[in-house]
């Protein structure tokens, strides 16, 4: 029976949540076109406790490479561990979480199995009952449909992280787990020294995916503690306007706008900031835009994907107890 | 009773042994300007042989009224004093030399008791005074932009002394000859009192030794006075002959088709041409360009006098080698010294990147040195061959290459804003007599947005033909040539003067003064020549034609900012008042600084894209200058004022409205 | 030490998109510039030429179109460029693309391949990986960092949560992400002397590909249609009391946005 892969995103024994997302995904494709859901799992100590949410989003089968030489990736381990296991099993179709892994690894792999990638896709049709990828590629501003030309080779894709809901999980599912050991890593060229880890540190404003953003309305140096509050929460960086720096409220490398950093997050919360042009040449590519500011004529409205037309003291406690309750 | 007259060199029988010494005082002079004119035509070639009638009478003027040295009430006076006392002394003298040798009889009756007696008496007393002014406000300190030096003191002690002296001998000679129209002379009449008592060979002597005493000072003081900063008496009427005819601000173009073109800008001092080097020579210091220099006020390193002044400096300093040693035996230190550019020598980096080119500098200098534009053209050699410029202007520069626009923006969008105007393109209404030029802001802004609208519904309600570019305007890049982008400029403005042409554009309506400087002064350099004016100057002449009528300002006072390229640079001060207030009826409330004296909001000079990292902010200044005065609103009539005095009011927690005069006009009009 | 840097030409990100009657996108009289990403990879490159000597060579595949963007690589330092221009390139297919880079490149044995991981357009984040795997040189994607050490090279690359420091023998092939460096504004100067460097224009036959690999045939996915998003409409107020708006703004963040 043909099977759909998805390759996890597991680190210090959990798997990341953008993998459920593509479980989900898989789940749905493989009900439509009748196939199987296989969740591919590398690491090295791979519990089995964390693999049990895979099975509640639609995993039959989850195959577990647990090697310490999978410990830290590296690009020649993990594309030899999957190389092996797809001659192995001939899967028809994985799916990779666009992530700086799947996204690093998922070409390597297509390369070495003569297969296509789409990448980054935002959505799956069906057209006909096959597959039609659907893409978000120009910043966004095109929406891209395309096909594999045969449905009957290896494919492969890739997910953007949070395009893709995440199915209501299923407590009653269970999943096979397999144990596999590769054949071999062969040469392992990329040797890694050293792995800084900076989740728990403020991300730098130009990768980051969020951010909580604060201008004249914030009126002190003691606002920005406020912003931070929901920051801290979302795990996004703080950025300022202009306006804000000059106060001194907040060091310079926070600025975001024209003679500041160019940023473009997939969230950008703007708290007391007018949005002048100068402010949005810094942020206007932000992929959503929620504009908080208790002046309703501010322009950064008018940019706005959601506005709250309130004072930004009363809305970010909230906004930051409402991102908990969405997390947990 | 004898005609009046008075016996010349009395009592000073070998008095023509002063020919002797003015032979040295004349060899001595000739050397010392020879020295300096060496100096600065070190400087590279600049044509300025042109137009010598009207530099000659233009300086002439200039000179005799001092029209731009009492632009300064204080010692604009003082100075004035000192320049009428001593000229007509020197006329005074000049005429009896004339009498002495040529045997012209001149110094007789009415002319000698009214002009040569009294006339020359009162001139040496108000020179007296006005000396004694300007030693004792730079004794005193009174104005901390005034450097003080040993040698001022000293040439005002020694004027003051020759003065002074000059007076005893008269003195002297009035109790010697026994004068009968000592009356006619009363400052030597009140001198000629404190010797009265004396005898005759005491008299003889003090005369004699004064009178040589006196001679020997007003020699040395002509001997070095090219040698001093008195110099600026031949150097300042040269400064005024030679000045730029052309209209503020010129650049001169670069040529980037030119396949020898191998250096962009200044380096070296001696890149500044022989004018920009007789400019630094010119310079008094006294003080007048940082007094009123935006940077320098709120706290930065720039000033515009030791800008000039380091010129001065280094051209000697450099001069001492390039003069007098010859290529081949110059040291390993001295061929270093050489070599090292005017960023760091002249003006620090820092300071190069603080002007605005307000230009308030050169508007307030008394001796014309134009002070922006060497800074510009340091900034050129900078960006264009080095690369080397404050980080946050790349983005801009980047902008502008890719999209015609400083922020960047999608350059389709730039007509987004007529999306619900009705406003025709030149390809719609090809005949239109306008081209109306929104700019960059005008048609990006949200805010400047505004103030296109206001300005299309008046165009409108007054039934003017116009039309815009649409989305084939860029940038005028203004901002990418004052910040030193020669390059980018260039580009930006042969796509411009290509469009406009092919358009068949004749009339020109600019919202942005920045822009009226772009396209009126800098693109008839490449070709571009069209008949620019701003939205003011076309909103004047629509309400005084009668277009649109007088309305109602809803404001009882505003107060009118003037930006520095429409007031300085292009002198139009009335057309903004008057749209205010005989169009917009408004009440106009000046503040202390205004017209030509405007203080620069901040954003000249590609400000607008830069931080200002050092000192006050500038926009906050002035927006607290518009305060003080009181009004119900602040307008201005450019779109980088209105975007930083917005600012700078916000920062000042006032409510005060800040608006473009276009906007106040529409709401008077509509409402 | 020689480096190759894979460049591609790309609209900018502000430029507004539109389709032509056949539903593709039209590249004609958009802003193009040289892709973000290459530009960062160009810039570590000189900055390495500048640091070692050596030589920089940029590789594109594309046509005379191109030329700007290749230009703009050599005012920045780079010291020659390799066109690939072939009436028969799919240039829209990654695997055409990576084939042809494989080829040039195994002629001019670089010590260093470079590039953008993606591209600031299309954004398919692939062609470089191929072009390692075919060559079977090793590679690091996604670099924020590189240092020489001999060799061997020092790389930063970036994982979601943090940075991993990799080292890695020589010839390599790395592909840059954000931050690996700042590109320089080149001088007018560098601008005039690009214009005198070469750029040395190839077609399939010189570098020995067989049109088949690389052309329509070689496609293994397909452009089924082009669609505009639409733009952003902005506006939009969520109203209500404050708790209400802020709950439901939370809500379509996550629901509507999918950021959250």
């Amino acid at each position: 029976m043909a099977t759909i892969w998805v390759f996890a995103e597991y680190k210090d024994g959990v798997i990341g949540k953008v993998t459920f997302e593509a479980v989900s995904e898989a789940r749905r494709l493989a009900d439509a076109q009748g196939k199987t859901v296989s969740v591919v799992v590398f690491g090295s100590n791979v519990d089995d406790a964390a693999l049990a949410p895979l099975a509640q989003y639609g995993a039959d089968q989850v195959i577990v490479v647990d090697d310490p030489a999978l410990a830290e990736y590296t690009v020649d381990a993990y594309a030899a561990a999957l190389d092996g296991l797809i001659e192995a099993h001939h899967p028809d179709t994985i799916m990779f979480v666009a992530s700086s892994t799947g996204q690093d690894i998922a070409p390597v792999v297509a390369q070495h199995q003569n297969a296509g990638l789409i990448s980054e896709i935002v959505a799956i049709e069906d057209e006909g009952g096959q597959p039609v990828y659907v893409r978000a590629p120009y910043s966004g501003k095109i929406l891209e449909k395309c096909a594999f030309t045969n449905n009957d080779d290896l494919n492969i894709v890739t997910l953007r992280p949070k395009a893709f809901t995440i199915a209501e999980p299923n407590t009653s599912r269970t999943a096979t787990i397999v144990r596999e050991a590769p054949a071999g890593f062969g040469n392992i060229r990329q040797i890694v020294k050293d792995v800084l880890r900076v989740a728990s540190d403020r991300v730098d404003l130009r990768d980051a995916e969020f951010i909580v953003s604060g201008g004249r309305g914030v009126k002190g140096p003691e606002g920005f503690q406020v912003l931070e509050q929901l920051a801290d929460e979302l795990g996004a960086a703080v950025g300022a306007s202009r306006v804000a720096v000059e106060q001194g409220w907040i060091d310079k490398q926070f600025q975001v706008g024209q003679t500041g950093k160019i940023v473009a997050p997939q969230l950008y919360i703007a708290c007391g900031i007018s949005g002048s042009i100068q402010h949005q040449a810094g942020m206007g590519q932000s992929q959503c835009i929620v504009a908080i500011n208790n002046d309703p004529e501010a322009d950064i409205f008018r940019i706005a994907d959601y506005g709250i037309v309130a004072d930004l003291f009363e809305v970010v406690p909230l906004m930051t107890e409402e991102v908990k309750k969405l997390k947990a | 009773m004898q005609e009046a007259t008075r016996e010349l060199y009395w009592n000073i029988p070998s008095h023509w042994f002063m020919y002797v010494l003015f032979v040295g005082v004349v060899v001595c002079f000739a050397i010392f300007f020879y020295r300096r004119y060496r100096l600065w035509k070190l400087g590279a070639p600049e044509e300025l042989s042109d137009h010598k009638s009207e530099r000659f009478f233009g300086a002439f003027k200039e000179v005799f009224t001092q029209k731009r040295v009492v632009r300064k009430k204080s010692s604009g006076i003082m100075h004035l004093f000192i320049f009428w006392g001593m000229l007509f002394l020197l006329v005074a003298t000049t005429l009896v030399a004339l009498q002495d040798h040529f045997g012209i009889p001149i110094l007789y009756g009415d002319f000698y008791l009214y002009f040569i007696s009294l006339g020359i008496d009162l001139a040496g007393l108000v020179c007296i005074v006005g000396v004694i002014i300007a030693l004792v406000r730079r004794a005193a300190k009174i104005n901390s932009n005034l450097e003080t030096n040993t040698a001022d003191i000293v040439w005002l002690a020694l004027l003051l002394v020759i003065l002074l002296s000059g007076f005893a001998t008269e003195g002297l000679r009035i109790v010697g000859t026994n004068d009968p129209w000592a009356i006619w002379s009363p400052v030597g009449y009140v001198f000629a009192l404190m010797f009265s008592g004396m005898s005759p060979e005491a008299l003889s002597l003090t005369h004699q030794i004064i009178w040589w005493g006196h001679l020997v000072l007003a020699f040395a003081f002509l001997a070095f006075f090219t040698y001093s900063k008195m110099a600026h008496v031949l150097f300042i009427p040269g400064n005024y002959y030679y000045r730029s005819l052309k209209p503020a601000g010129t650049l001169e173009p670069i040529d980037f088709e030119d396949e020898e073109l191998e250096t962009m800008g200044v380096r070296t001092l001696e890149e500044y041409t022989w004018k920009d080097l007789l400019d630094a020579q010119a310079c008094i210091k006294c003080g007048r360009c940082q007094e009123n220099c935006p940077a320098y006020l709120s706290g930065k390193e720039l000033s515009p006098m030791r800008f000039i002044q380091n010129m001065a400096a280094q051209n000697l300093e450099r001069g001492k080698i390039l003069l007098k040693v010859p290529e081949d035996a110059r040291t390993e230190e001295q061929q270093t010294l050489l070599e090292e550019g005017v960023v760091g020598t002249v003006i620090s980096e820092e300071a190069l990147w603080q002007c605005t080119t307000c230009r308030s500098c050169s508007e307030e200098c008394p001796a014309r040195v134009v002070h922006p534009e060497k800074d510009i053209k340091a900034r050129t050699y900078q960006v264009c061959m080095e690369s080397a410029f404050p980080p946050e202007a790349q983005q801009t520069f980047r902008n502008l290459e890719t999209n015609g626009n400083p922020w960047g923006i999608g350059w389709q969008k730039r007509t987004e804003w007529t999306k619900d105007l009705d406003v025709p393109t030149i390809e719609e209404n090809p005949n239109a007599e306008y081209l109306y030029w929104p700019g960059c802001s005008g048609a990006y802004d949200a805010r400047s947005r505004k103030v296109s609208t206001a300005f299309v519904q008046l165009m409108k309600q007054a039934g003017v033909d116009f039309a815009i570019l649409g989305n084939a305007e860029k940038c005028c890049g203004d901002s990418a040539r004052r910040l030193g982008n020669e390059y980018v400029y260039y580009m930006l403005a042969q796509e411009n003067i290509e469009t406009l042409k092919q358009a068949g554009v004749k009339k020109i309506v600019t919202q942005c003064p920045h822009c009226l400087q772009a396209l009126s002064v800098d693109y008839p350099q490449m070709g571009g020549n069209f008949e620019v004016l701003h939205h003011s100057e076309l909103l004047a002449q629509l309400i005084a034609e009668g277009k649109l009528k007088a309305g109602s300002c809803e404001y009882a006072q505003v107060t009118y900012h003037d930006s520095c390229y429409l007031g300085r640079y292009h002198g139009q001060y009335d057309a903004p008042r008057n749209v205010l207030k005989q169009g917009a009826g408004a009440q106009l409330v000046e503040m202390e600084r205004n017209e030509s004296k405007s203080f620069c909001c901040g954003a000249g000079g590609g400000h607008m894209w830069l931080e200002e990292p050092q000192g006050t902010k500038i926009n906050d200044m002035r927006a607290e200058q518009a305060l003080q005065t009181k009004a119900d609103a602040l307008v201005t009539a450019c779109p980088f004022c209105l975007t930083m005095l917005t600012d700078g009011v916000a920062a000042h927690d006032s409510q005060m409205p800040v608006k473009d005069l276009a906007e106040v006009l529409a709401e008077a009009q509509f409402e | 030490m020689k480096i190759a840097v894979c460049v591609k030409q790309t609209i900018d990100t502000e430029a507004v998109i539109t389709l032509d009657a056949d539903g593709q996108v039209v590249t004609d009289g958009a802003a193009l510039i040289i892709d973000p990403y290459a530009e960062f990879a160009v810039e570590k490159a000189v900055q390495l030429k500048e640091a070692n000597g050596g030589e920089v060579v940029v590789v594109t595949v594309g046509t005379q179109d191109d030329v700007p963007a290749i230009r703009h690589a050599l005012s920045m330092g780079a010291d020659r460029a390799i066109l690939i221009e072939d009436a028969n390139i799919d240039t829209t297919n990654p695997l055409a693309k990576a084939r042809i880079l494989a080829a040039v490149l195994e002629a001019e044995q670089p010590d260093i391949i470079m590039g953008g991981y993606k591209s600031g357009d299309t954004g398919q984040a692939q062609t470089l990986p191929r072009v390692a795997a075919i060559m079977g040189i090793p590679q690091v994607g996604w670099i924020t960092g590189l240092e020489l050490e001999g060799e061997t090279a020092l790389v930063d690359h970036e994982l979601d949560d943090g940075v991993e420091r990799v080292s890695v023998a020589l010839p390599a092939l790395f592909t840059a992400q954000q931050g690996l460096a700042e590109p320089r504004y080149p001088t007018v100067r560098d601008i005039m002397q690009s214009k005198k460097k070469p750029i040395d224009t190839k077609d399939l036959a010189a570098i020995g590909i067989d049109p088949s690999l690389v052309g329509p045939a070689a496609a293994q996915v397909v452009v089924k249609s082009y669609a505009l998003k639409p733009e952003r409409e902005g506006g939009r107020i969520v109203e209500g009391d404050v708790p209400d708006a802020v709950a439901e703004t939370a809500g379509l963040l996550a629901s509507e946005a999918k950021v959250l």
